[in-house]
C-alpha cells in the first residue's frame, strides 16, 4: 500500500495477539496494533483483602505499568477508563466477595496505547473464561490539524494532531463504552469519528472471532 | 492474594527425583531451560524468556548532574519490578525481600563489576552527565529470577544507543537520532548470574532452578561471571555450608553456561543490527509465534469511510440541539471566587429565612464588584480579592 | 425451537453472541420444551447470550453449554477435586481448591471419623473430595464421603505420587466416558491417576521415570490433536519400553 494512502485515509494497522502466553496468571494476552504492544495478565476470581470486599459483586482492580519508571497520574487515568469500561462487559456479580485484577504492561508505545490497553485487556479477560455480557475493544482517533480524522495513529501523528479520541465500543449494539477526548472537537467531528470508530471496532471483533476460531479449533 | 501452597506430595516427590538426579521438566541436573531473546522497535528494549519465566529490560537515558565524589563519571541506576503480573503473590509497589535482594544483586552484577565505561558517559565534569537507567520488569515467575533479569540487563545495554553530544567549550548539544546516530556504551566485559540450587545438605545440586524447585530447596548459590572467567559477584543465601570443593566446582560449571549464554546474546544482537542495517523493519506482529494456535494476525487495511460524514450530520440533526437554546445559564457571581451556574433548588427545611438573608447579602456584594470592575468579571481566590469583597 | 442453536455447535463462540429461542406461540402451551443452560449460557429474556469464550456443546435433546479452556476453578457443588490442607482449626480442616476462597471440611467428613477416631490429615496433604456446598455466597465446603456415609474413593492421599496443574478443558476431556486420551495414557504404562475437576492431577506409576512422563505428556497433550498425540504417544512408547 502507497505509504501517503496510509497517512491520511483511516485506517488500522496491522493487529497481532497471542492468547495464554504467561504460566502464571489466570488469563493473558499480548496485542499488538503496529508497532504498539501491551502485554495483559488476569487473576482471578480470587480470594479477595477483607476491606476491598464488595459483598454483591467482584472486586476489579486494574494496574497500568509503564515501561520506564513508576506509574503516575497517566497510568491511573487509564486504568480509570479501562476499569470502567471492564466493569461494565463484565458479569461480576457472579463472583461475589472476590478479586478480580487485571495488570496491564506498556511494552512499546507507538501511539493509540489506551485502545491497544482495552483490546489486550479484553483478550486476556476472555482466555481467562471470566464472565462477559459483551466483548469490547478500544479505538483511539485524531484530528490532523488539516481537520483529516485518522483512526489507529501513530505516535507521530498523535503528537500532530489537534485533537484526540478514544472510544471503547461494544460488541452487540457498537455502543460506546467509555470516551476519553484531548483538545477540541466540534460536534460533527465528534460523530464522525464515533461513527468511524464503529466501523473499525467491526474489523477488531472480527479478528477476536478468528483468533478464538483459531485457538479453539484443535478441540473436537 | 497467595500463592497456591506446596503439598507435601510435591515436595516428597521432587526430593526423590533429585535423588534419582532427573528434573521435573526432563532436564538433566546441568542443564538450563531454553533461553529467548527478543528486541523490540527502541534501542535498549529487551524481552528475555527463561523457559516460561520472562522478564523485559528497558533502557533510557537523561542527563544529570554527577555526584560530587565522582565528577567525571556517568551514573547508573537499576530498578527491578516485580509486576503482580508475574505471580499471585507479588504486589504492586510492595518491596518484599525477593525484590531487595534481586535489586541489589543486579546492581553489584552491573554497577559494582563496572561492566561498562562509566567516564565515556560524562560530557562536562562535575556539571553534566548521562545517567544510565535500566528498568527491569518481571512478567512471569517461574523460578530463577536473578539469571533470567541479570540476562536481560546486560543485553539491553549492549543493545542501547545513547544520543551523540557535541562540546564546544562549555556548551553542548544533544544531537537527536536523526541527525546523527545514536552511539553504544562502550560495555567492558558482561557480566551473567548463574543460580545453583542445594538440596540434602548440600549433596545435590541443580542448575537453573525452577519454581517448584526454588521452594524445596535449601540454599542458592548465585555465581556472576564473564566469559573471561572473572567472578563479578558470587552470593550464597539460605544457610547451607558448603565446602570449597563444591563453590569451585560451581565456578567452572558457570563459567561453562556464561560462554554459551555470552554467545547466544552476541548472536542475538549481531542478527538484530543486521537486520536493522537492512532497515529490515522491526515489528511486534512478526515476531509472534506462527504455528501456534493461540497467536494470530491481521494485516493493515483501509476503512470504508463512506457514509460516516452522513452518520455523522444524521445523528446531529436527529439531536437537534439548536445552539440558541443552550447559552441560557451564564455565570452568576455571588462572591468572590465563587462561580455558579443556574440558582439551584431553595432548601424547603423551614431555614428558609436565613437563606434569603445570605442570598441577599451576596447579592450585594456582587453588586459592589461589578461596579467597580465594570463589564470584566474575574473569578480570583487571591488574598487582597477577599479583603476588597469584605469591606 | 434450538435452530438457532443447532448450526453453532461445535463451534466457537464469544461472549455477547446471542441465541434466539422461538418460542412456541402462547396457545399450545403443553407443547413448550425445556432448555438447560450449562456453564457459559445466560439466559436474557426470550434469548440465550453466551458469556463464556468456548465452543458450545449440545447433549441431546435439551442440554447446552459452552465448553472453555480456562485455568481458575470456581466450586460446583458435587464436583470431586483434589484439595491441598493449609490449615487446622478446631473441628475443620482448610483445604485450598483453587477457587477464590479455602474450602472447608469437617473432621468428621471421613469413612468411619468419629470423635473420638479422627482421621489422620496432616497441614500439606491432599485429599480427594467432593463439594457439598458450593455457591456464590457461601463458603464450600468438601466432604470426602458420599451420601452413604462411604469413601467411595475419596480421602486422604497416601505416600507417593506426583501431582500438577493442567487446564480445567483438559480435566474434563480426560474425565469424559471412554476417553480417548486415558484409553491411549491407560496403554502407555499402567498408573494409578486421580483427576480433580479443579485442574489438579494426581498420577503414580511403578517408577518415578514412568510418573515423569506421563505427567509431561499430559501437560503436553493440551494444544494438540489427536493425530498428534498419538504420534507423541507411539513416540514414546517405542523410547521408552
Amino acid at each position: 500500500m502507497d505509504v501517503n494512502e496510509h497517512e491520511v485515509s483511516p485506517a488500522t494497522r496491522e493487529f497481532g495477539c497471542e492468547q495464554n502466553l504467561l504460566s502464571r496468571p489466570d488469563g493473558s494476552a499480548t496485542f499488538i496494533q503496529g508497532n504498539t504492544n501491551v502485554l495483559a495478565g488476569v487473576y482471578g476470581p480470587a480470594e479477595v483483602k477483607v476491606s476491598k470486599e464488595i459483598y454483591d459483586r467482584a472486586t476489579l482492580e486494574v494496574l497500568i505499568q509503564p515501561k520506564i519508571g513508576l506509574p503516575g497520574v497517566r497510568e491511573r487515568a487509564r486504568e480509570q477508563c479501562v476499569r470502567e469500561t471492564c466493569e461494565a462487559a463484565l458479569l461480576s456479580s457472579l463472583h461475589p466477595r472476590s478479586s478480580l485484577s487485571l495488570i496491564l504492561q506498556e511494552v512499546h508505545d507507538d501511539g493509540s496505547l489506551l485502545a491497544c490497553c482495552l483490546n489486550a485487556a479484553c483478550m486476556a479477560l476472555m482466555d481467562a473464561g471470566l464472565p462477559m455480557s459483551c466483548l469490547f475493544c478500544g479505538i483511539t482517533c485524531v484530528i490532523s490539524t488539516e481537520g483529516q480524522i485518522i483512526t489507529d495513529p501513530t505516535l507521530q501523528q498523535e503528537k500532530e494532531s489537534r485533537a484526540q479520541m478514544t472510544f471503547a465500543i461494544d460488541s452487540i449494539e457498537k455502543r460506546v463504552m467509555m470516551s476519553s477526548t484531548k483538545g477540541s472537537i466540534s460536534v460533527q467531528e465528534l460523530q464522525e469519528a464515533i461513527a468511524l470508530s464503529q466501523r473499525a471496532s467491526e474489523r477488531i471483533f472480527q479478528f477476536y472471532r478468528d483468533s478464538v476460531h483459531r485457538r479453539y479449533s484443535k478441540i473436537q | 492474594m497467595k500463592d497456591t501452597p506446596l503439598s507435601n506430595c510435591e515436595r516428597q516427590f521432587l526430593l526423590k527425583t533429585i535423588e534419582e538426579r532427573k528434573r521435573l521438566d526432563g532436564r538433566e541436573t546441568y542443564d538450563y531451560r531454553n533461553i529467548k531473546i527478543t528486541f523490540g522497535v527502541d534501542y535498549g528494549f529487551c524481552m528475555v524468556d527463561l523457559g516460561k519465566t520472562k522478564v523485559m529490560s528497558q533502557v533510557s537515558c537523561e542527563l544529570a548532574t554527577p555526584k560530587e565524589t565522582r565528577p567525571s563519571e556517568g551514573m547508573l541506576f537499576t530498578t527491578v519490578e516485580l509486576s503482580p503480573m508475574a505471580s499471585p503473590a507479588f504486589e504492586a509497589n510492595k518491596q518484599s525481600e525477593l525484590l531487595v535482594k534481586l535489586n541489589r544483586q543486579l546492581e553489584r552484577c552491573l554497577r559494582t563489576s563496572k561492566c561498562f565505561d562509566m567516564e565515556s558517559l560524562c560530557i562536562v565534569s562535575g556539571e553534566k552527565v548521562w545517567r544510565i537507567n535500566v528498568d527491569v520488569h518481571v512478567l512471569n515467575h517461574d523460578g530463577n529470577l536473578m539469571d533470567a533479569v541479570s540476562i536481560v540487563a546486560i543485553t539491553s545495554l549492549s543493545h542501547f544507543r545513547r544520543p551523540e553530544v557535541s562540546i564546544q567549550g562549555q556548551e553542548f548539544t544533544v544531537h537527536t537520532a536523526e541527525e546523527r546516530d545514536p552511539i553504544p556504551l562502550s560495555i567492558y566485559h558482561m557480566p551473567i548470574s548463574v543460580s545453583f540450587a542445594f538440596f540434602q545438605q548440600g549433596s545435590y545440586l541443580l542448575v537453573d532452578p525452577n519454581d517448584s524447585e526454588e521452594k524445596v530447596m535449601e540454599g542458592l548459590l548465585v555465581i556472576a561471571m564473564n566469559k573471561h572467567r572473572e567472578i563479578c559477584f558470587i552470593q550464597s543465601s539460605g544457610g547451607i555450608m558448603l565446602l570449597k570443593k563444591q563453590v569451585t566446582r560451581c565456578s567452572d560449571i558457570a563459567s561453562v553456561k556464561v560462554l554459551e549464554i555470552t554467545e547466544l546474546i552476541q548472536k542475538a544482537l549481531e542478527k538484530d543490527r543486521k537486520a536493522r542495517k537492512d532497515d529490515d523493519k522491526f515489528s511486534f506482529a512478526e515476531s509472534l509465534p506462527k504455528e501456534q494456535i493461540t497467536a494470530q494476525k491481521l494485516k493493515e487495511a483501509p476503512l470504508e469511510k463512506m457514509d460516516i460524514q452522513e452518520t455523522a450530520s444524521e445523528i446531529i440533526n436527529k439531536a437537534n440541539i439548536s445552539p440558541s437554546t443552550q447559552g441560557e445559564h451564564s455565570p452568576v457571581l455571588h462572591a468572590g471566587g465563587v462561580g455558579q451556574v443556574g440558582e439551584g433548588i431553595t432548601s424547603s427545611w423551614g431555614l428558609e429565612e436565613d437563606i434569603e438573608e445570605e442570598g441577599e447579602m451576596e447579592e450585594k456584594t456582587t453588586v459592589k464588584k461589578t461596579k467597580r470592575k465594570g463589564d470584566v468579571i474575574v473569578i480570583s481566590d487571591s488574598e487582597e480579592e477577599d479583603i476588597v469583597v469584605l469591606n | 425451537m434450538f435452530a438457532s442453536f443447532k448450526d453453532k455447535i461445535g463451534e466457537a463462540v464469544l461472549p455477547g453472541d446471542v441465541f434466539t429461542l422461538e418460542l412456541p406461540s402462547p396457545e399450545n402451551k403443553a407443547k413448550a420444551e425445556k432448555l438447560i443452560c450449562g456453564p457459559g449460557l445466560r439466559r436474557d429474556g426470550d434469548n440465550v447470550s453466551v458469556c463464556k469464550c468456548g465452543v458450545l456443546r449440545h447433549k441431546p435433546p435439551n442440554v447446552f453449554w459452552i465448553d472453555s479452556q480456562q485455568k481458575r476453578y470456581v466450586p460446583v457443588k458435587g464436583e470431586a477435586v483434589i484439595g491441598i490442607v493449609t490449615a487446622k482449626s478446631g473441628d475443620i480442616f482448610k483445604v485450598d481448591v483453587g477457587g477464590s476462597e479455602l474450602a472447608s471440611l469437617s473432621y468428621l467428613a471421613f469413612e468411619g471419623a468419629t470423635k473420638r477416631n479422627r482421621p489422620n490429615v496432616q497441614v500439606g496433604d491432599l485429599v480427594f473430595g467432593q463439594f457439598l456446598i458450593a455457591n456464590k455466597d457461601m463458603e464450600p465446603e468438601l466432604v470426602c464421603i458420599d451420601s452413604c456415609g462411604r469413601a467411595n474413593g475419596m480421602g486422604v492421599f497416601g505416600e507417593g505420587g506426583l501431582l500438577f496443574r493442567v487446564s480445567l478443558g483438559l480435566v474434563r476431556r480426560l474425565l469424559v466416558p471412554q476417553s480417548e486420551l486415558l484409553a491411549e495414557l491407560s496403554a502407555l504404562f499402567p498408573c494409578e491417576l486421580v483427576v480433580g475437576l479443579n485442574g489438579r492431577v494426581w498420577v503414580k506409576a511403578a517408577s518415578t521415570q514412568h510418573t515423569l512422563i506421563l505427567a509431561n505428556l499430559l501437560q503436553s497433550a493440551e494444544n494438540m490433536t489427536a493425530k498428534q498425540r498419538q504420534q507423541l504417544f507411539r513416540k514414546v512408547a517405542d523410547g521408552a519400553l
